[in-house]
């Protein structure tokens, strides 16, 4: 059986490579993220509300699906791709922006701008809003990353008949100016062999340092 | 051949009751866990009562956070009720939350930070059973508990795993409670879902467990027949007002079963102004008006991880006593489309239920369970 | 007035991350929902929590923000009648 080969976009917070070829770009961390918005997507203003995982998730998203020549949503909405991430840091780096909004009772301002970032599925819903997805959308939390439990909770997503693709990817933040991502879309055929598919994504993760 | 998947051991762990029975009981008979505190309606636990119960349980008091004492307390009996080795490699721990120990980020409590991680959490409740699978986080808002169940049901017939124990908790914190109150989506007053004078949600302390099991045939016994997550695609906080996900996830489990097969639909029913009606929409829409609704939070508040995974059981039980519950704080019809909801408990024959939820990020999900036998 | 107006223009943009928008972008008299700056039901409850951080007025009914931020006219003559600090 041939290799399997997946198309992938990588993103951390000096880096940012699409399908083996680095973007340019003079900022890093956060800064990085708006200027490679400016650069390459900048039709979407709602991008500057989101957390920083929900920045990465959806830059790194925005950037695969051109990549793999994936038409710009029109009017319709389609349910025959699911979203489904893993990480393990979660929405840790929104729950400490939001955690410092509370701490000080002299100075106690719940912020529900930040609040809602506190689940780190909403970055699965800013992708489907943006691609009018209305398959599958799920977000994962695991100890490590180990892509041969990735593949086969992957591969569990096909169960849904109505799912032809998922857009699947790693995204973690630490931190405003700490995050790591790597996203690809795998196909039902490319999920038929979990071991082969295991293997495709150890490579996305060996290229991409996760 | 297709494998399918069965429950075959559960447990809640609430403030009405450290076992489902007692829970199932007391819903039953009209109680709620929902008690003020500073002014606000909440269902919390007994503190000192969940210290008791982990000492009679062996469980050191100063090694697990108290998250982690709910969910330990509602898998060990689980656990051992199923009678299964949950040590094996055969056995697959889910977990089901939104924000595990997150309380730790204000007090860390002499708790290591790492602890805050959902990942590292769910590890001391693997280690405890000894199971060194890998174990997998749900986090997907307050469909959690529904999501964790339907993942576990493809592990299972995938082969890879005959058992999978899935828990699903939260505890109430400042954090989640101050964020709540932020979206002005909390009432002071106890709940009232789908009623026409409903004005928020009550927050909820709850662990609750399933033990599921793939068997190469039909038994006797409770089966998780389908299971559906959509997405509205429109809003990461408002929900659709055209129903959009829960009615695509209803019709999905639909394709399994009859609406005149269905006991009733659990529904999410936070009594929210637009969670209500969008559930009343998504229901309209698939065709379920004349079906039984029933809905648990005005016994439980919005249990959020444990919701889905709580309010199954208590649907499996409700089933077995040929009720439908009633939906406490209801009173009159308060949505666009009418439900059957009903403030009285209803009696029914039929053994199948749909068990339906929909959270932020603008998820929605639906599960259907089915006594055998 | 005017000088309050421009401040709670960089105030608006700045907890509602406006990225693009400079102040003299926002018409005084125009709605600040619907069309125009894209807000939604998040950016109106966090006006509020700006309202009672900023100005010390707490609003209780968020029904109420409907009229209030009707547009920067609107808010800026409310918080200048309410405002306690």
């Amino acid at each position: 059986m041939e290799d399997l080969k997946l198309k992938y976009v990588y993103i951390d917070r000096q880096h940012a490579c699409v399908d083996g070829v680095m973007l340019e770009h003079e900022s890093q961390g956060g800064a990085m993220l708006s200027e490679l918005y400016r650069a390459h997507i900048g039709d979407w203003p709602k991008f500057f509300k989101m957390d920083t995982l929900s920045k990465v998730g959806f830059l790194a998203s925005d950037l695969l699906l051109k990549a793999i020549g994936r038409e710009k949503p029109g009017e319709e909405y389609t349910s025959d791709c699911a979203v489904v991430l893993f990480g393990t840091t979660a929405s840790l780096c929104a729950d400490r922006n939001y955690q410092e909004t509370i701490q000080d009772a002299d100075n106690y301002y719940p912020s529900p701008a930040l609040f809602v970032y506190t689940l780190p599925n909403i970055v699965t819903g800013e992708i489907a809003i943006r691609n009018r997805f209305r398959g599958e959308t799920s977000f994962y939390v695991v100890e490590k990353a180990d892509a041969a439990q990735m593949a086969f909770h992957l591969a569990c997503a096909f169960d849904d008949d109505v799912t032809a693709g998922v857009l699947a990817g790693w995204v973690d933040s630490r931190h405003n100016d700490d995050f790591q991502a790597f996203f690809t879309m795998v196909t039902r055929d490319d999920a038929k062999y979990t071991d082969r598919l295991a293997a495709a994504i150890q490579t996305i993760m060996d290229n991409s340092n996760i | 051949m297709e494998r399918i998947v069965q429950c075959i051991a559960d447990n809640v762990v609430s403030p009405l009751g450290l076992d489902s029975a007692s829970n199932y009981d007391s819903v039953k008979s009209g109680k709620s866990g929902l008690k003020r505190y500073d002014g606000i309606a909440m269902s919390l636990m007994d503190r000192e009562l969940v210290e008791s119960a982990c000492l009679e349980n062996g469980i050191p008091a100063a090694r697990f956070t108290f998250f982690e004492k709910m969910v330990l307390l509602s898998c060990i009996k689980a656990v051992r009720d199923s009678g299964i080795d949950p040590s094996s490699d055969r056995v697959l721990f889910v977990l089901s939350t939104t924000k595990g120990n997150v309380s730790l980020l204000g007090n860390t409590a002499g708790f290591p930070e790492e602890r805050v991680l959902l990942g590292v959490a769910a590890r001391q409740i693997s280690d405890w059973f000894g199971n060194k699978n890998s174990p997998l986080v749900v986090c997907n808002a307050c469909i959690s508990g529904v999501c964790a169940q339907i993942e576990a049901m493809r592990a299972l017939m995938s082969g890879r795993y005959d058992y999978a124990v899935v828990t699903g908790a939260d505890e109430q914190s400042p954090f989640i409670i101050s964020g709540f109150k932020s979206f002005k989506a909390v009432s002071n007053d106890f709940c009232r879902p789908f009623d026409s004078d409903r004005r928020g949600l009550n927050l909820g302390e709850c662990a609750a467990t399933v033990v599921l099991k793939a068997a190469d045939s039909v038994q006797d016994g409770w089966q998780l027949l389908n299971g559906a997550i959509r997405n509205d695609a429109n809003h990461i906080s408002g929900p659709s007002r055209t129903g959009e996900g829960s009615y695509l996830a209803l019709m999905e489990v639909l394709r399994n079963c009859t609406p005149h097969h269905l006991a009733f639909v659990n529904v999410h029913g936070t009594a929210t102004a637009y969670n209500d009606e969008m559930e009343s929409i998504a229901l309209f829409r698939a065709g379920l008006t004349d079906v039984p609704v029933t809905g648990l939070k005005g016994c439980y508040g919005h249990t959020m991880g444990a919701a889905g995974i709580m309010e199954s059981i208590l649907s499996m039980y409700a089933v077995m006593d040929h009720t439908v519950l009633a939906t406490r704080g209801f009173a009159q019809q308060g949505t666009t489309y009418p439900v059957a909801v009903s403030p009285v408990n209803r009696t029914t024959d039929r053994r199948q239920f749909i068990k339906l939820l929909s959270g932020f990020g603008g998820c929605n999900a639906a599960l259907l369970y089915r006594l055998n036998g | 007035m005017e000088e309050m107006i421009l401040k709670l223009k960089q105030e608006i943009i700045e907890v509602l991350n406006l990225e693009d928008v400079k102040p003299e972008d926002i018409d005084n008299d125009a709605p600040l929902f619907g069309e125009g700056l894209g807000l939604d039901s998040i950016d109106a409850l966090e006006l509020i929590v700006l309202m009672e951080k900023n100005y010390g007025i707490k609003l209780q009914d968020p029904a109420k923000g409907k009229e209030i931020f009707k547009s920067v006219n609107v808010m800026a003559d409310y918080i200048q009648k309410n405002r306690t600090k």
